[in-house]
């Protein structure tokens, strides 16, 4: 939709398949686009009441972006606000001349207690002195959306400069102390709570490519070689104390619980120093500090978070000589086992802590599913290559190991359907998750000048109030996504997964089961050196044609039949 | 009494040691550090760190694959630990935050040169982020041409000393940027 009212080119419907479905699972949220047009500028307010109880709704404003390279507004950011909603247009914070209607995007939660059946409410617009009320029916199906997600959507950052960054006024107000202030870690932990409430988690690397560690990513720490201790855990406790022990996520619908994971800040130079490395010191720093890691948090009772060992650094960006980044040299495997290595040293067998070891494989995937079998144990893989190897899922799970894509993000030009793809894609692929590489950085001025969106799902809510960040329409349709694949995931126990994944297939892009796993191309063997990212592009055309298939009805579809499914299931 | 005197004197001192020391102040420190480096760093293992597949593809060009030199970069892991050991506990000479960045002469590519050994807080004042090799600055080329010393201060807080790595035979072959600022960032480059 555009500040005209005009459904956006992208996001038209083919065919009368853009019927709303007001029906929902319970555990589930029901989402609706509310358009307020005006005939003329001026004041008008915007109601929702529902005549029975047992639903939630929020109610947000859309935000019309201004992007330079289209020089079109898109709607993406979503402002939370309260009913009724009293303003005019043209908006007057988003300055938009002749602007003559307001998109809203409104959340419908059902909660799993909800009784099944029809709830009834209204929406009013009031302007100009007449008033239009729509009616909505809502059927809550009595098929309730599991609790464990499909497939687990990862949204990624790095460090928290950032958040200074986006938040100059609570910057402003914490002075020099401001990163060791409640408002910054109230910050943090608000944004873990967005992305929990839209059925995701969120991560933030705590170290840089040099190995810098950030202060609230780390315990301190002390001494040197046999000596190196952890000094104090104030800071890492204040960060994550809250998040590992769940309270930092009490009064989401979702539920107060520990984020199932979490970075570690280990890296080549720390909690040992790099001057040490492959002498014995090295060793000892590492052993002594990661030991006293598993016991702080086995005292505390973290034990429902997986701790994930994980090396950002690449040789390219010259502070180490080895990448543990998408490793493109073999001879770099040497590393991750001394780092087992070490790892089983410092971690008591049987400990309930759970630490894995997480790499992040492209060029060489298949060689270190085999070199590193029983080293790595977390997978997260470049989305392309993966379909080069069909079995590698299903095998790295059977013996355990966790298994994620990485990609990006769609960015606001493409349809709204675009980021159901990462999702989607990953459930037919049967893996665990997805990781959008960056989510938190919004451009220099996404509100007035926007670059497009593609490594951002939450903005800064700041000028709008908000001690926090405010959702994307991204996010929510993604959110919906991944529920709908939930419940329909929780409906294969009786009709058989690949069943399911077939003819989801089919509704979702027209695409067969099998097209999601072209044939493996000859490049798929050949050692990592001799690939190129033109060799790479040319042999996963089949990956990305399934991508480009997707259109704004693309879910719409699939979504009727979840539902006709859960509503016959029994 | 006295004791707690000394004590708040030290906490005063390391404060202004981490947090704000004086241009003046930081430029004499790591001119010492930078002095001690000439002698210390081994140029001829400086020279065996890049490999040379990494620079066949240096400046390879591909229309379709931007980062074809970047993913083909790569180093011979032993003197590149030596080097870098040695540069991390040059950086130790001071008790305040300091990298000692290696930077080398591309080979086979006139006017271009290369940082190829950075440290811990990722410091610097001619890297730009990603490069893997750039034009030869002005103050870098008076250093491998003069065989002297050359302080930098470009960068409004900043200050670098750069100085000479020589071989066995006595040809510079390198230098090293010893570098900090006179405000510290905690947060600066962790990403």
């Amino acid at each position: 939709m555009d500040p005209g009212g005009a459904i956006l080119e992208a996001d038209r419907i083919p065919g009368d398949a853009g019927r709303v479905l007001t029906r929902g699972a319970r555990g589930g949220y029901v989402s609706l686009r509310l358009v307020a047009r005006l005939a003329r500028p001026g004041p008008y307010s915007l109601d929702v009441q529902w005549s029975d109880a047992g639903l939630e709704s929020d109610l947000f404003r859309e935000w019309f972006h201004w992007t330079e390279p289209e020089k079109r507004y898109y709607p993406d950011a979503l402002i939370p606000v309260k009913t009724p909603y009293r303003s005019e247009l043209p908006e007057p914070d988003n300055r938009i001349p002749k602007q003559s209607a307001q998109s809203f995007w409104m959340d419908v939660w059902i909660p799993a207690t909800a009784r099944p059946g029809m709830y009834r409410g209204a929406v009013r617009l009031e302007a100009d002195g007449a008033t239009v009320t729509r009616p909505i029916e809502l059927t809550a199906l009595p098929a309730v959306v599991p609790g464990q997600e499909a497939v687990t959507m990862d949204h990624n950052s790095y460090g928290s400069s950032w958040i200074g960054g986006l938040y100059p006024a609570a910057r402003a107000r914490g002075g020099e102390r401001f990163f060791e202030s409640d408002e910054f870690f109230s910050l943090i932990h608000s944004y873990h709570r967005l992305f929990h409430e839209h059925g995701g988690v969120f991560h933030q690397l705590g170290y840089g490519h040099g190995g810098k560690v950030g202060l609230e990513y780390a315990p301190e720490l002390a001494g040197t070689g046999r000596n190196k201790r952890v000094k104090s855990w104030r800071l890492y406790d204040r960060h994550y104390g809250p998040l590992l022990d769940g309270s930092a996520l009490a009064g989401t619908r979702r539920g107060a619980r520990p984020v199932p994971f979490v970075y570690l800040p280990i890296n080549p130079e720390w909690p040992a120093s790099f001057l040490w490395w492959g002498e014995p010191g090295y060793e000892a720093e590492f052993v002594n500090v990661v030991g006293e890691m598993e016991r702080h948090f086995r005292e505390k009772g973290w034990t429902q978070t997986v701790f994930e060992v994980f090396f950002n650094h690449k040789k390219r960006y010259k502070a180490f000589p080895w990448d543990g980044d998408e490793s493109r040299f073999p001879e770099d495997n040497k590393y991750f086992h001394e780092y087992a290595r070490l790892l089983k040293k410092a971690v008591p067998a049987g400990s309930p802590v759970n630490f894995r070891f997480r790499s992040d494989s492209s060029w060489m995937m298949e060689r270190q599913f085999q070199e590193l079998a029983g080293v790595v144990d977390f997978w997260v893989l470049g989305s392309s290559m993966v379909s080069w190897y069909k079995d590698a899922p299903r095998m790295l799970k059977q013996r355990g190991d966790i298994v994620w894509i990485y990609g990006g993000t769609p960015s606001v030009q493409a349809s709204a359907a675009a980021v159901t793809f990462a999702p989607f894609q990953c459930w037919m692929w049967d893996a665990d998750g997805y990781v959008r590489w960056l989510t938190t950085s919004p451009g220099e001025d996404p509100w007035f000048r926007f670059e497009g969106g593609d490594t951002v799902m939450a903005y800064p809510g700041e000028r709008f109030g908000v001690e926090g960040p405010i959702p994307s329409i991204r996010l929510k349709v993604q959110r919906n996504a991944v529920q709908d694949l939930t419940l329909l995931e929780s409906l294969g126990k009786s009709r058989g997964i690949e069943e399911l994944r077939a003819e989801a297939s089919r509704r979702y892009n027209g695409a067969a089961a099998e097209d999601w796993w072209p044939p493996r191309p000859e490049i798929a063997g050949m050692p990592a050196q001799e690939m190129t990212n033109t060799t790479i592009g040319e042999n996963t055309t089949a990956v990305k044609r399934l991508e480009e298939t997707v259109n704004a009805g693309s879910w719409v579809e699939l979504r009727k039949w979840i539902l006709t499914l859960a509503a016959e299931a029994r | 009494m006295k004791r707690i005197l000394v004590f708040l004197f030290c906490s005063a001192a390391l404060c202004l040691s981490q947090e704000s020391r004086t241009g003046a102040d930081l430029g004499r420190d790591l001119d010492e550090i930078a002095r001690v480096a000439t002698a210390m760093v081994d140029g001829d293992a400086c020279r065996r760190i890049v490999t040379k597949r990494a620079l066949e593809f240096m400046d390879k060009k591909d229309s379709g694959d931007p980062w074809i030199g970047a993913d083909n970069f790569d180093v011979h892991h032993e003197p590149y630990i030596q080097v870098k050991k040695t540069l991390m506990r040059l950086a130790k000479l001071a008790p305040f935050p300091v990298d000692v960045n290696l930077w080398m002469p591309v080979e086979g590519m006139e006017g271009r040169i290369q940082v190829l050994i950075r440290n811990k807080h990722e410091m610097s004042q001619f890297w730009r982020w990603g490069a893997l090799q750039q034009e030869l600055f002005p103050p870098m080329k008076t250093v491998l041409e003069e065989a002297r010393r050359v302080t930098v201060t470009e960068k409004p807080g900043w200050v670098s000393v750069l100085a000479p790595v020589h071989d066995s035979l006595g040809d510079v072959v390198g230098l090293v940027e010893v570098v900090s600022r006179t405000e510290w960032d905690a947060q600066k480059n962790v990403k």
